[in-house]
Order: structure tokens, then sequence, then C-alpha cells
């Protein structure tokens, strides 16, 4: 698990993880789905249980793709202009290259095949037992993020970017570490300048 | 959660807390980091030394007063999307700039990538103190790596052909006049106009020795030749006004710039030749 | 003079020079004498002009120009001669614009100043428009060196001092600031009396509506066209009420007063912006307003903030010399016949294009 400390978002911590191997990414969907739904006494513990951002962790190129999302998502909660509903899901949100909200969950979110996946936690101070509550939700093994880069799936990542045909990419072919990092730079910047990139 | 209506702006803290680098007549440069991390899972009360991860470098378009404060606002949006946009297009285009880390548009700040490296300008003889660079004698050890910003980390010279030496990785002047016409090739080929084109606004950055252009504030799309041109004159003429010598330097440029426009480069030519003649301006009518 | 920090190549007279000035590039007519004495002082004997008003809606066209111009030369030359109580044997030059300018007009003052050389006997000596303005402006404000905006019906440029030259480093890529403003004038029909932008400016004090005007710098250039074609495209919007009152926000109605407002506070943001582009580009404080357009106090008031946050000062002059004038003319006339130039009467020609950085500067160090 890493954290990253934001001074001038009153002190927020995000805690974020990375998952291999998970096994109950159905349940987990499900259980999301459930907490948004159930309004009661219930619905509030369950939805405390999943507060996190649960996302696929395939079509994150860099820990810095991450971090630019989340730092997007809390400057739009702090200034009161979240798109959608709460920091977690504007994660999602600031991931997708569209502004359509459900696209973003069902493409970046947890869907039921998912192995691989990248929980965050946005809070504003230090949560105990967060890890442990992290793997009471996943079945799975908590990896370090030096693991990201094996899993990500760059021609997913090319074409929710529409970078086939980009001549970024072609000038570099055949030289692959040299493709990733252009992908990877492009993508991170998208996200960046999502608020201006129409 | 976040929000507090009491503190200031994030973006307003995060200024306060970085380093000033410039303060021109539009933006101010600030080198800031975005977040603190640490690995151990612990908080900073537990002891754990929380590490800053890579620097970005903050753009802020502070507001001008004597503007009218709608007018301001909606300049400094357009502006930094603007910027934002044009270095986009850039790489997806396959030019070298930096890329983009945060985006505020309310505060006025574009956060990019922080290139660490030294502009063309400081370089290049005549920029910098380096003026003297031709009297150094030859030195053909690579210095083990560019820990401190010294003559030694970038060039050493003998005669025209200065040495730079970064890290494992040396290259020419030569070579760099010839990357300096091949970045600004791609640019013009995804119809940028950089608008602001000196050897202040190129950095070689320091571990891969990449030709990065930089401070896309006056960019702008056109497919026009006449503003292409334009660009490589207005390059021209700061070539000319800082580095001594430097008609050599400048036909280097060209030629990289030439053989990578192919067909694109003789329209180019010929309007380059007419506003050389011209100056940049038309003659008008009082 | 200033310019005292490095030692000017102009040293003071031995004696007392005067010199008559002869102003026509456009519907001014103006003649003036000036005096630079043993002291280094200069004096303004007489400041004479007259000008040619169109109705509303109408500019001015270059012949009409030009008549107007001779019919009333040699009244103004007179009053000017008279109110400096000199004869015209107390001259030491006659000095004329050579341009830019219009043709016609141009051309009438010109041959004017040519009798009038033949006639008593005096060099002539031939300025650039801008130039005088530049003179006159430091002149009379003490500037030192500053970065000059030169703002008129015919010229927008953003000018600074440089190794005898007054260089441009901005300009209008199109038509000059006055020139757009006074169109528009013309489209809702304002006076053309004193001026069209002075009544513009008296319309925009009750403005209160900022309408969305395309806004386009590039680098220190500005381009004003797209502005005027978009400012009157609003005459023709369906919220457009010509003969309203600029009155609550309730009401979602645009009137006179609101375009001009914005047309003012949208072109003269964009002259402030290359003009502090320009002062941080060669590192000045200082800041000179000339020109007709000059005289709009809200440009002075708007470049006044910036030359502040900046820590500096902004100079301006008022109507007398901000409008085309002949004391401009013979200010800069001679100073440059001080330095010698003259104009040979086969040479006294005039030309409407003259880019003020073709002057060389000898005056100055």
């Amino acid at each position: 698990m890493e954290t990253y400390y934001y001074s001038q978002f009153n002190h927020a911590v995000v805690h974020v993880a990375l998952f291999d191997d998970v096994t109950n990414a159905a349940a987990i969907r499900s259980r999301i789905v459930q907490a948004a739904r159930n309004l009661g006494v219930d619905g509030n513990t369950e939805r405390k249980a999943v507060n996190f951002a649960f996302i696929d962790a395939r079509l994150i190129s860099s820990p810095l793709h991450l971090q630019t999302a989340i730092y997007q998502a809390l400057l739009s909660e702090a200034q009161g202009q979240l798109r959608t509903k709460t920091v977690h899901s504007e994660i999602l949100w600031a991931l997708n290259p569209t502004n359509n909200i459900t696209e973003a969950i069902r493409r970046y979110g947890v869907s039921d095949e998912s192995t691989k996946l990248i929980v965050v936690r946005v809070d504003v101070s230090n949560t105990p037992e967060l890890q442990r509550r992290m793997c009471d939700i996943i079945q799975g093994r908590m990896v370090p993020f030096q693991v990201l880069s094996q899993m990500t799936d760059w021609s997913i990542i090319k074409k929710h970017y529409k970078l086939d045909s980009e001549s970024a990419l072609k000038e570099v072919q055949g030289n692959l570490d040299r493709e990733r990092s252009i992908i990877d730079n492009i993508v991170v910047s998208s996200v960046a300048m999502k608020s201006v990139m129409t | 959660m976040l929000s507090s209506s009491s503190s200031k702006p994030p973006t307003q803290q995060l200024l306060q807390s970085a380093d000033l680098i410039s303060q021109g007549a539009e933006a101010a440069i600030y080198k800031a980091y975005l977040r603190q991390f640490s690995t151990s899972g612990h908080g900073i009360g537990h002891g754990a030394a929380l590490e800053a991860l890579e620097p970005v470098l903050l753009k802020y378009r502070f507001r001008k007063h004597y503007r009218h404060l709608s007018l301001d606002t909606s300049l400094t949006r357009q502006r930094i999307a603007g910027e934002a946009r044009a270095l986009m297009r850039c790489m997806r285009s396959g030019v070298i700039v930096p890329g983009i880390r945060m985006v505020d548009v309310n505060e006025g700040v574009l956060g990019i990538e922080w290139i660490d490296g030294k502009s063309v300008r400081q370089i290049l003889p005549g920029g910098a103190e380096l003026e003297d660079i031709s009297e150094l004698g030859e030195v053909d050890e690579i210095h083990e790596n560019g820990a401190a910003d010294s003559i030694a980390d970038y060039g050493v010279s003998r005669g025209r052909t200065v040495r730079m030496l970064i890290g494992s990785y040396s290259t020419s002047v030569d070579a760099l006049m010839d990357m300096i016409g091949v970045e600004i090739a791609k640019m013009h080929l995804a119809d940028i106009i950089h608008g602001d084109l000196t050897t202040s606004n190129m950095m070689l950055r320091k571990q891969t020795s990449d030709l990065v252009l930089i401070d896309f504030g006056l960019a702008y799309h056109s497919t026009l030749v006449e503003d292409k041109a334009v660009d490589l004159y207005v390059l021209e003429r700061a070539f000319a006004s800082t580095h001594p010598d430097s008609e050599p330097l400048f036909a280097g440029v060209l030629s990289a710039y030439e053989k990578r426009m192919c067909k694109h480069w003789l329209p180019i030519k010929k309007r380059l030749d007419d506003v050389r003649l011209r100056g940049r301006k038309r003659s008008m009518v009082g | 003079m200033p310019g005292r920090r490095r030692e000017s190549p102009l040293k003071n007279p031995s004696r007392a020079y005067i010199a008559l000035g002869l102003e026509g590039s456009a519907n001014k007519l103006g003649a003036g004498v000036i005096k630079h004495a043993v002291d280094g002082s200069t004096e303004v004997l007489s400041n004479v002009r007259h000008t040619y008003i169109t109705p509303p809606g109408e500019g001015f066209l270059p012949r009409d120009t030009a008549q107007h111009h001779r019919e009333w030369a040699l009244t103004v030359i007179k009053d000017a001669v008279a109110k400096a109580n000199i004869t015209m044997h107390d001259l030491d030059c006659i000095c004329y614009t050579k341009g830019p300018g219009m043709g016609a007009p141009l051309q009438s003052v010109a041959l004017v100043a040519r009798t009038l050389s033949l006639l008593y006997e005096k060099p002539l000596v031939g300025v650039n428009h801008c130039v005088g303005h530049i003179e006159m402006g430091r002149q009379v404000t003490g500037a030192q060196n500053p970065v000059v905006l030169y703002v008129s019906g015919g010229n927008t440029q953003v000018i600074a001092y440089s190794r005898q030259c007054y260089r441009i480093f901005g300009e209008t890529l199109d038509i000059a600031v006055g020139n757009c403003l006074d169109r528009f004038a013309r489209v809702i029909n304002l006076s053309n009396d004193p001026s069209p932008g002075y009544n513009i400016e008296q319309e925009a004090k009750k403005g209160k509506r900022l309408v969305p005007l395309p806004y386009t710098t590039k680098g220190m250039d500005v381009s004003l066209s797209g502005i005027l074609t978009s400012i009157e495209a609003y005459t023709s919007d369906r919220r457009y009420r010509a003969q309203g009152s600029p009155c609550e926000e309730s009401e979602d109605i645009i009137t006179p007063a609101d375009l001009c407002f914005s047309l003012q506070e949208t072109v003269f943001s964009m002259l402030v912006e290359i003009t502090e582009r320009a002062m941080a580009h060669i590192g000045s404080r200082e800041v000179l307003i000339v020109g007709g357009v000059g005289c709009n106090e809200r440009l002075q008031e708007m470049m006044g903030i910036m030359a502040q946050e900046r820590g500096g000062l902004v100079f301006a002059t008022d109507e007398r010399f901000c409008i085309d004038n002949g004391i401009m003319i013979a200010q800069a006339g001679l100073l440059s016949y001080r330095m010698g130039f003259q104009t040979p009467l086969t040479k006294s020609t005039c030309t409407q294009r003259f880019r003020t950085d073709e002057v060389h500067v000898a005056w100055r160090s």
C-alpha cells in the first residue's frame, strides 16, 4: 500500500493499493451496487465498507496516471465542482477520456471478470486498519506498485485514447519502451487537462 | 469532505509552498510538488520519512487588474486551455514537449512536467556563462553523472563542434541544431505555431538528451505557410541577437527542418525569404 | 532635453532656435512654433489647430480633407506666427510632415511648406509624423526612455528606442485602433464633433454590460478588424436597442453604450497587454502614450494600473499634444535640424508609407 499526503487539500491522505489474482470481483461489484441502492442504516454501514474507488489496473499506465486522476478529483471536490456523487467515483470519471459517467464506471471500475484491481481511499486523516479493511473486501494478493507495468493492457488504453494512428507512435514503431512512455505521457496529460479538453 | 470555506483555495496554498522561479509579464513560474509520499503505510505521526515525488512546473497566470474582471477570467481560462491543447496536440504528433500534470482554470494555474536540463541558450556560446567555451581544451572522459550544473555537464569544446557530455550520452552542436530543426518541423507538420521560438524556449533534457520545446503560452493552430515562415524567422532573429556567428547554426536548423518537411518545405522557404526582406511587419499606411 | 543619463549627441545651442511646424496628415491641420533656448529648455510659443469635421456617419475623404487644409492653411499659420509673437524671418527652419498619412492632405501642406521655404529662404525639414508624436510626448512629460504606445486613427504601434532608432516592437496587423473606434462611431451614428473617439469614450461611461468580443493579441501584435466586424454584428442582434439606455441587469438588452464600453474594455486591454509585454522584454518601467486615442482617460487609467503593478509610471499628454498638431512636427524637426539635417527642396516630397523605424534618431545617444 502507498500513501499520498496533500497539505493543500486540508492535509488529505490518500491510500492506494494494488491487488493481483483477485477472485471475488463479481461480489465486490454487487456489494457496491447494493450499497448504492440500500438507503437504510444497513446501507450506511455497507457504503462505509465499500467506500473506496476500485479501478481496473489493466487500464492504468503508471502510478503517475493514477496520481493525476486522484489529484484532479481532489481539486474538483475542493472547489465544489464534482461531476459525480463522490470523490471516489470522480477518480473513475477523471480517468475516462469522455464525459460519460456510466461509461467511465463500466470501463475503469471493477467488472465481474476483473482480477487486477487498484483500490483508492481518500481520507482526511490516516484511517486505522485500513489495509485490513481493504483485504476484508478483496480476495486477492496485495502487490507492490512496481508490478503495475506488467499488468497494463496497452492495446485497450490505445483504443480508449484513439492512439493507434497517431504519428507520435508511428515514429517509434518497434521500440516498445519508447512507445509506452509516449502513451503514458499522453494519457497522464489527458487526465490532467480533462477539464479544458474541449 | 475536503471542501472548506474558510481556508485558501488548494492551488493558492500550493503556490504558497512552491518556489518562485521567475516572474514574467503575464505569468509567474514556480517549482512545486503536488503530493508527498510514503510507502510504509504509516502516517506522518509514525515517524516515517515523507518524500516528494517528481517536481512540477506551475505556470500561474495571475489576475490583471487593468482588465475587466469577467474579461480577465475568460481570457485566463482560454489561454490555459489553449496552452494545454497545443501541448497535447504536440505530444500526439510526436513533438517532444513537457507533459501536463494538473490544470486549475479557476485559479489560473497550469502544472506541467519539470524538465531537468538546460536551455539551448545557456548551452550555446554567447547565451550564458559559456562564452569562452572555445578556449577550453577537449575532454574525452565521460562525466559520471550530471549532479552539478557545471559546464562539464553540458559541453566542452574544440572549435565549432562543442561536445556536450551528459551522463553517458554525448552530442555535438551540429546534432543539437539537427534536433531543433526536426522538432520544429514535427510541430509545424501538426499545424502548431509556437509563436515565441527562441533558444530560451528549448531545453536539452539531462537524462536523455532529448530536445524539449517549452513555453506554448503564445502557441496557436494554423495551416498557413505565412505563420510557419514567421515562426522560423522569429527564431532566426533570436539566434542572431543572442549567439555570435549564428548563421551556420541556424543553417543547420533549417537543413534538418527542410529534410523533415519534405514537400511542404518549398512554399515555406519562399515565404521565409519574403519575410526576411520585409521584416516581420508589413508596411502600413499612416 | 531628456536622455541625460548618457551623454547626448545634442549639445545646448549657442543661440536660441525657432522652428515652425506644419501638420496635415489626416483631418487636422496644425501649425505650431517652438523655441529651443540656450539653456537647453524648450518653449511652445504657439500651437494652433483646425479640424475638418464631417457629419455623423461619414468619414473624411482625402480630396475633401486636402481642400479643407488648403482653405485654412494661411489662417492657421498666420495665427500661429502671431500668437508666437514672432515674424517669419525669425524662423530657423520650416518643418512639415513627410508622412505617413493620407496622400492628398499631406501634399497640400507640403506645398505650403515649400512655398514658405522659398518665400522666406528658410530650410525645410521633413518629419516623420510618428516620431513627432514621440518627441513631443517625451518633451511634455519628461519621460526618459519610455516604451511608447502610439495610438491614433492611422497607427497602432508599440515602440522602444534602441541605438538611434525607434524600433517597432508590436503593431496592428490590420486596422488602427482609432480607425476601429471611428468606424464604429459611424455605425451607431455618433457625432464627429469634437471627435468620434471622444464621443465613444463618453458613451462608454454609461455602458454596463460587457459583451464577448474576439481578443486577438499575437505576441506583441494585435489584430482589430475582427473585433470591428463582431461589434458591428451586435447592432443587428435582436437584443440591441439603438435608443435603449443602459438599465437594470434584469432586462436582457444591449445598448449602444454597452457596445462602446465593451469595445473600449476589450481593445484597450489588448493594447495594455502588448505594451506590458514590450516593457517586460526590454526591461523598461516607463510607458508613454501618444496619438489621438492617447487622450482617452480609460486607456490612461488602465495603463496606469498596469504600470503601477510593475512599479513603473505612465506618461500621457492632453488633447493639445495627443491629437495631431503642428508643434510636434516643429519639435522633432528642430531636433534633427540642430543635428545638421535638412530636406533639400528637390527631395521635399511626401510619402503615405513611412515607418517609424526608418528615421535616424541622430539626436539621442
